[in-house]
């Protein structure tokens, strides 16, 4: 590596609440250095303190957040102990940052060219004319992708990818030496990220700034980085060079993470899940923060301190016990949690159909501008069986769902269960219906009300539905939370939401969802908000659930991975229409549309790395 | 554009509304002006109901049906035309209001753009250094004066300032031994007299916008787009100002309505306990006298003047507020 | 209701946790003690007027005495029944249709909306405190149930309109939903569901109103628009006024009960600040 362009020494940051006495540490040592020019991944979920880590580079830390210990040091100066108009210098004229939801990232009453014209202004660029401030100014427009017309907009009229590409060039626009990246295309519709993502790393090797980049999904950061690291429970796990990294990943935390990714056009999908839970940083185990996950824990990972980084010869760094022994071991056998494996079959789809929707047209009205969401879409629901229902953000796929449980209702179409036609349904008849209709939402922390308790929220269908009394319904909860994995039953009870993990918080939902014994699950992208670490497990509940219950599911997702895993059938759609539907290893094996080729291509896949251009030409 | 005629509209119903609620509500409250009169002059006992008709006569109460009355009542209006004055008869009731007008306007116009300016200025100043002794003293200041009530301030005021002290005039516009005029020496007793009366209402004024603006502006500095502006290197105060007052001042022109209605209802009060000649003086004797027609003008005159300061107001949040430009979805 | 029960009581534990709740919290349970011994702890009979006029304040009567030989302490002690009761009667009042009219409006939404909403900001931007007083002039009788009954139609809109755009932003997220494919009642989810998580925002518009009803009764009785034979801190500064206490040196009757307005004003006032802080946790300071 070249002379570090930023170096980290050991920080640890901790967040103190006057209010509540309380300090959790979230960052807990870490260590990293970014050569000039190059591209570092960072990768964790929840829990793992990098987006902190980010913020405390800048000192932008909110939330009484504090570094304790440590130095960050920028081209030999200490970030830390500089005094705030010596760093104001620094900022964005050395180090400039994309912040994580740029969706609120730009001043809402500012035009776009105002917000590169204050930085310009406040690092003394006077010498450039107004004109010159304004060609930069399209120059870098241009150089995201953007009309340079859009100069004179107001945030609020661009859309949530222009606003992103708009964050990037306003980060570049005084050629900084370092450009820190969180997760700044989360949020976004899959073909716009990956289109961003792209750009993005051709424009960093055009222009030779190093990137920090922070994401929660490793196949994004394999695609792009030179180098990943990976962050758990507050501390950097290994920091190897990608392809090293991809090929003989060294952390099991690492090597469980590259399992949760398969490429969905296999003849056999297998992908694996880590067990438990995303680390909870109050309340962290000795020894080893990993080991309650790990497949591979011995005894003296259970105790002691945490494992000291091991620096490998062949370049990087692990922290595991094992992994100076597993250097040599070319070809370790993975293992991590449990494996879901999906093999091509031929599933009968050919049952006749629990719900059928005909030429079903939806068009929403926002600010007096019609939005068509729908456009005579038909399809059916064979009995007992999994359709995925797959596009990205505006295809109209979250709309169709909300049409099929009568949440709304369609402008024209209609929507056949049991011989009635849902749309023309009044107050009570959804009543009934929806005991045969249920629904899992996308954030699970959003579909559950923070005032209940999971017992009372797992009560109500029970006594709405089965005309149960409390009493009776409380045996059949404790059954349906040890169904959905959440052991001892008892013990969830009397939780709110806010006591649970994202992952135990959507097994509720589901819980909820079949509380009422539904013929019909609709699940609107139940994993989507989810660690990818605990993915794999959700779908492994739903998948596992149907075939016990014998319920019809139609999977609502972005992800052609998880519809290959979960379904029968697979049904695209794309502003509204559906362009193609078929046995899901049919459709996803051998695409005939462009769309959903766009959309396998989208997938973060870290076997399919970008690699740079010269390479590709080798080949 | 859409915005602006939306606001236009509400301000044309409003108003509509405020003129046909003051011919409302003398029909619907129960008794009759000239009983409540000829009650007043004969003291307890029974009241002759001759009397009590020739008493309506002689103040002009209408007679006639509902729509009648209404028809009449709007033409009255439109032409400036009030009726008489009971107190000052025969003083047509605009005649009077003309003369306390401008008092009024001066006064609570004022003030009210003072205690604004001054509310939102330290609310801001207050939130971005949170937590410094600035802030605690300026909230905790706050939310005495903010909670004291108008007439009790204006006591003290008057009391302190002006009868112990003499610093200050202890009541009216003007020097008593002086006739309205436009000269120097004239205006110069009006300000003078005015300033404990200003001070008051700016003292117990100001707290309101301070509270709402210094939350709404901790609130603005936790977005994402300031905390980018903090990363750009932008100078603390242009952070302050371009990105967190601008945005924070939306909600507080949105809230406008509630803190100028206690700035009106208070000025009624601190004009009558300095017996200042203007409208709200002018309304506490009306009421006292019974002087109904005066009253209701007067009630007119204030809403009416309310109404407009509230769409100045929206317009303002219009033009700051580029979402509102287009589209408009705000109310 | 266990789990509106359970909110209050942790919300309660939250404001105690506040300093400035916590003494706001002192002041007005230091009021409210004050109003229920009234009897036991004023010295005289409020309205007896055996004692000498326009006395300066002595050790038998703390605060002087009035133009009718009235004891002031025992008027200012018996005078915080009055200013409580306006205040908690027409506070609830005020809530109650504010959350009527926000809830109904919020969770109908159509044109149902768009006329309560229209009603809101009419009655937003009508000033109120003028209109109180047309209202009380008009109306024959004068008293405390009065003003209580004036106050309330005058000041409801801006709550009204608060917890509208609360009913909106709550009734639009999935729990809510969900709620509906639990099969629950619209009743059902308004108050079980949706309720309990406005709480503490109901909470400071009691408080804000209760506040505005407070000071509006002082102010129209010191304008002498309600009953001046009734006991209050405003009739008080009513008589104080008119027989110019201030001139002839009675400044402790006319000081004291704006004194004790000003400070229960404040007491509610640190309440909402904590209030405040717990609906939103970003204030916290």
């Amino acid at each position: 590596m070249q002379r570090p362009v930023v170096s980290i020494e050991d920080v640890v940051v901790t967040y103190r609440s006057k209010r509540r006495h309380t300090a959790l540490t979230s960052v807990q040592g870490m260590s990293l250095e970014i050569g000039a020019g190059e591209f570092v991944g960072l990768v964790g979920e929840s829990g793992s303190g990098k987006s902190t880590l980010a913020n405390a580079i800048l000192r932008l830390l909110t939330g009484g957040g504090e570094v304790e210990r440590g130095r960050i040091s920028f081209n030999g100066q200490d970030l830390l102990a500089l005094s705030e108009d010596a760093l104001r210098a620094v900022r964005w004229q050395d180090i400039a940052v994309v912040l994580q939801s740029s969706m609120n990232a730009l001043n809402p009453v500012a035009t776009v060219r105002s917000q590169f014209r204050d930085v310009i202004r406040a690092h003394r660029r006077s010498s450039w004319s107004e004109q010159q401030v304004d060609a930069e100014i399209s120059r870098l427009l241009s150089l995201v992708k953007i009309d340079p017309k859009y100069a004179s907009a107001y945030p609020h009229e661009l859309s949530g990818g222009m606003k992103q590409r708009v964050a990037i060039a306003l980060a570049l626009v005084l050629d900084p030496r370092l450009v820190i990246m969180d997760e700044p295309t989360t949020g976004l519709d899959v073909i716009i990220e990956h289109e961003i993502l792209t750009d993005l790393r051709e424009l960093q090797r055009e222009r030779g700034f190093a990137v920090l980049l922070i994401s929660h999904d490793l196949g994004t950061i394999l695609e792009v980085a030179d180098r990943v690291l990976v962050a758990y429970a507050g501390r950097i796990v290994e920091d190897r060079p990608a392809e090293a990294l991809l090929n003989h990943p060294l952390h099991p935390y690492t090597r469980a993470l590259l399992d949760c990714y398969a490429d969905p056009g296999a003849d056999q999908v297998r992908i694996t899940y880590i067990p438990g839970q995303p680390p909870n940083m109050a309340a962290l185990p000795p020894g080893c923060p990993f080991w309650p996950r790990c497949a591979e824990a011995e005894e003296r990972c259970k105790q002691g301190r945490v494992p000291p980084p091991t620096v490998l010869e062949s370049g990087g760094m692990a922290a595991c016990h094992h992994a100076a022994a597993e250097v040599a071991a070319v070809d370790s056998a993975r293992i991590s949690g449990a494996v879901y494996v999906k093999s091509s079959t031929n599933p009968n789809v050919n049952r006749e159909p629990v719900i059928t929707v005909s030429d079903v047209s939806k068009t929403y009205h926002r600010e007096r501008r019609p939005v068509v969401a729908l456009r005579g879409v038909s399809l059916s629901l064979p009995r007992g069986t999994v359709t995925a229902l797959v596009g990205g953000s505006g295809s109209g796929k979250s709309t169709l769902a909300r049409l099929i449980t009568g949440m709304e209702r369609p402008d024209r179409g209609t929507i056949r269960f049991d011989g009635q036609d849902i749309p023309r349904l009044g107050r009570r008849g959804l009543h009934a219906y929806r005991q045969h209709v249920q629904m899992v939402f996308q954030d699970p922390f959003a579909a559950l009300n923070p005032m209940n308790t999971v017992g009372y929220t797992l009560i109500r269908p029970f006594v709405n539905y089965g005309r149960m009394s409390s009493a009776e319904a409380f045996d059949r909860v404790r059954q349906l939370l040890e169904q959905v994995g959440l052991t001892p039953a008892e013990a969830f009870f009397g939780k709110h939401t806010g006591e649970l993990s994202g992952g135990q918080a959507q097994r509720v939902v589901v819980a909820k969802a079949l509380a009422a014994d539904p013929d019909v699950l609709v699940a609107d992208e139940p994993i989507s908000m989810l660690d990818v670490s605990i993915r794999a497990g959700i779908l492994r509940l739903l998948d596992d659930l149907r075939t016990q219950r014998g319920f019809t599911l139609l999977y609502i997702t972005h992800d052609l991975l998880s519809a290959r895993l979960l379904a029968d059938q697979v049904i695209v759609l794309d502003r509204g229409e559906i362009v193609e539907q078929g046995l899901a290893s049919d459709v996803i094996r051998s695409p005939q549309h462009e769309y959903t080729r766009l959309l396998l291509r989208s997938i973060p896949n870290p076997r399919r790395r970008m690699l740079p251009p010269k390479a590709q030409v080798s080949h | 554009m859409r915005y602006l005629i939306k606001r236009l509209a509400f301000l044309l119903f409003t108003l509509w509304l405020a003129v046909t609620l003051n011919f409302l509500i003398p029909r619907l409250m129960p008794g009759n002006p000239a009983q409540i009169m000829v009650q007043k002059l004969v003291g307890e006992g029974p009241v002759n109901p001759q009397l009590v008709r020739a008493v309506g006569i002689m103040l002009g109460l209408p007679r006639g049906t509902l729509w009648h009355q209404y028809g009449l009542y709007v033409y009255n209006l439109l032409h400036g035309n009030f009726g008489v004055s009971y107190t000052y008869f025969p003083y047509p009731v605009m005649t009077v209001i003309a003369q306390a007008l401008p008092w009024t306007l001066i006064l609570l116009g004022t003030t009210t753009i003072i205690t604004f300016i001054l509310g939102t200025a330290l609310g801001a100043l207050a939130a971005s250094r949170r937590g410094t002794w600035f802030d605690t003293t300026a909230t905790i200041t706050a939310n005495f004066t903010a909670t004291f009530p108008f007439f009790w301030t204006a006591l003290m005021a008057l009391y302190v300032l002006g009868f112990v002290l003499h610093w200050f005039p202890q009541s009216g516009g003007y020097d008593a031994a002086m006739m309205p005029q436009w000269s120097a020496t004239f205006v110069l007793s009006a300000v003078y007299h005015s300033v404990l009366p200003a001070l008051v209402i700016v003292v117990t004024g100001t707290g309101g916008w301070l509270f709402g603006m210094r939350n709404n502006m901790i609130h603005v500095l936790g977005e994402d787009y300031v905390r980018l502006a903090m990363a750009k290197g932008l100078p603390r105060r242009e952070i302050a100002l371009a990105y967190g007052a601008r945005n924070a001042i939306l909600p507080n022109l949105t809230g406008f309505a509630m803190s100028l209605g206690t700035l009106v209802g208070g000025s009624i009060l601190v004009e009558t306990v300095f017996s200042y000649p203007g409208m709200g003086y002018l309304l506490f004797n009306a009421v006292g006298n019974s002087d109904y027609p005066l009253m209701q003008t007067i009630f007119l005159f204030i809403t009416i003047g309310t109404l407009i300061a509230n769409f100045v107001a929206d317009i303002l949040y219009g033009v700051l507020d580029p979402r509102t430009r287009r589209g408009g979805v705000s109310a | 209701m266990r789990a509106v029960v359970a909110s209050l009581v942790s919300s309660f534990g939250l404001l105690w946790s506040n300093w400035r709740a916590r003494l706001g919290l002192v002041m007005v349970g230091g009021f409210i003690v004050i109003a229920i011994l009234a009897p036991w702890l004023a010295p005289y009979s409020p309205t007896s007027q055996a004692f000498g006029r326009m006395l300066p304040p002595s050790a038998a009567h703390l605060l002087g005495t009035t133009q009718l030989g009235q004891d002031v302490f025992s008027q200012l002690i018996w005078g915080a029944r009055t200013s409580l009761l306006v205040g908690a009667a027409a506070g609830g009042l005020v809530t109650l249709i504010a959350i009527v009219i926000g809830l109904l409006s919020g969770f109908l939404q159509g044109w149902v909306d768009d006329v309560l909403m229209l009603l809101t900001n009419v009655a937003l931007v009508i000033p109120g405190f003028p209109l109180m007083i047309v209202l009380s002039a008009y109306i024959p009788v004068h008293g405390v149930g009065v003003i209580i009954i004036v106050l309330s139609v005058t000041g409801w809109a801006w709550g009204a309109r608060v917890l509208r755009s609360q009913m909106i932003s709550l009734r639009s997220r999935d729990y809510v939903a969900s709620a509906e494919f639990s099969g629950e009642s619209v009743l059902r989810i308004v108050f079980r569901e949706i309720l309990p998580n406005m709480t503490s925002l109901i909470a400071a518009s009691f408080m804000g109103a209760a506040m505005g009803a407070i000071l509006g009764e002082a102010g129209l009785e010191f304008l002498g628009f309600g009953n001046p034979q009734v006991v209050s801190w405003g009739t008080m500064l009513y008589w104080a006024e008119n027989s110019s206490a201030l001139i002839a040196g009675q400044w402790a009757w006319i000081f004291a009960p704006g004194l004790a307005l000003a400070l229960l004003g404040v007491g509610i006032a640190f309440i909402n600040f904590g209030i405040d802080i717990i609906s939103n946790p970003k204030l916290e300071a």
